[in-house]
């Protein structure tokens, strides 16, 4: 119970501290939630990046300042691991069920001609629609409702610091090491069809997706980090 | 607890204080980049095929005719909800069959689809004059 809730006019340092904190990551997630979440919808990236980067300057800023907000490493890691599944999610997801929109036959095509042929061989030939390569489909079925849901939700928590949060992520970051090994493996057993022709072939592939490796850098992390930090 | 200790951040402790420190680093590399690429490479993929030369709807017909090797593929849209996959059943395709399948469309190149489009476009107004001059 505060002083000022037993109504006595008694500076209280710990109090003002810990409000002001609160109030100071509060503050700066406001503006890197939104940021993040509309980067993970591409299309309206443009609008969310800026958004994004002055929430990075609020946390930064509040770090400066002595107050007492989520170290760096953890904003960093859980906004990471957001737009990780965001934009895994939506780029599947639009393939899964959308595959004869119009943003779909245009871009995720364009994509797949660019990078990886998965998303333009055949594409929109299966009964069930979209990418034909084989092995993609069952790859967006397993991991778009289970893994990447878990890994949401797990990044919502550990950016609240709970202890729940830190537990998921590392369970479903070591789901990502799983579906890492299997997709790139089953993408080099193929890759006759998946990189003919393309624009920017197996190379390309690398310096788009390496960006992904989230749950190898999350994994030392989560481990190595003092648990106590996290809350029930 | 040494000095350095107290800068660490919570939840860092001293013998682990290097690995973070790089974490972080990686962790801000692959933030920035995942940033860029989600702003970025809807509009870049717009820009390489066509847009604005090319409307949505264009862009989708082109990429059509390269992926089906049918310069008589239109897309469709909007697309019937309950209709068969747009492609079910296409015999015009072209693929080098052997233990794997190996596409036979040629790379599309910066803008390239424009290009491919304004020279269908006029030999298909040749052929159509020269017909038309054939029949008078």
């Amino acid at each position: 119970m505060s002083t000022a809730s037993l109504g006595l006019d008694v500076p209280n340092g710990y109090d003002d501290h810990q409000t002001t904190s609160r109030e100071a990551q509060r503050k700066a997630d406001r503006w890197m939630l939104p940021g993040a979440i509309l980067m993970t919808t591409a299309v309206l990236g443009p609008i969310g990046f800026p958004l994004f980067l002055k929430g990075m300057v609020e946390q930064r800023k509040a770090l400066l300042q002595g107050l007492s907000v989520r170290p760096m490493i953890c904003t960093l890691l859980g906004y990471l691991v957001i737009m990780d599944s965001g934009l895994n999610s939506i780029g599947w997801s639009l393939d899964l069920v959308a595959h004869h929109s119009l943003v779909s036959r245009t871009l995720v095509t364009a994509w797949g001609n660019m990078f990886d042929s998965g998303y333009f061989w055949h594409y929109n030939e299966l009964w069930i629609g979209g990418a034909g390569a084989p092995g993609e489909k069952s790859w967006e079925i397993a991991l778009v409702p289970t893994v990447f849901c878990m890994r949401l939700a797990a990044a919502i928590g550990f950016l609240q610091m709970k202890r729940w949060g830190h537990q998921w992520l590392i369970v479903t970051c070591w789901f990502g090491v799983i579906y890492w090994v299997g997709y790139v493996a089953n993408m080099t057993l193929f890759a006759d069809l998946r990189y003919t022709h393309v624009v920017f072939p197996v190379w390309g592939w690398w310096i788009y997706d390496i960006f992904y490796i989230t749950p190898f850098l999350a994994i030392p992390y989560l481990h190595t980090v003092n648990r106590e930090v996290f809350t029930d | 607890m040494s000095i350095s200790a107290k800068r660490l951040p919570p939840g860092t402790t001293e013998p682990n204080a290097r690995l973070h420190r790089w974490l972080q680093r990686g962790l801000f590399v692959c933030l920035t980049a995942l940033a860029l690429e989600g702003t970025f490479t809807f509009p870049g993929l717009l820009v390489w095929y066509g847009f604005p030369d090319l409307s949505l709807v264009e862009m989708c017909s082109e990429l059509e005719k390269v992926r089906y090797s049918d310069d008589s593929r239109e897309c469709v849209f909007p697309y019937p909800f309950f209709a068969p996959s747009e492609g079910a059943g296409q015999k015009t395709a072209q693929d080098r069959w052997g233990v794997q399948p190996q596409p036979r469309y040629k790379r599309i190149g910066f803008r390239e689809l424009v290009k491919i489009r304004d020279e269908r476009l006029a030999r298909q107004a040749a052929a159509k004059l020269s017909a038309a001059s054939e029949s008078h």
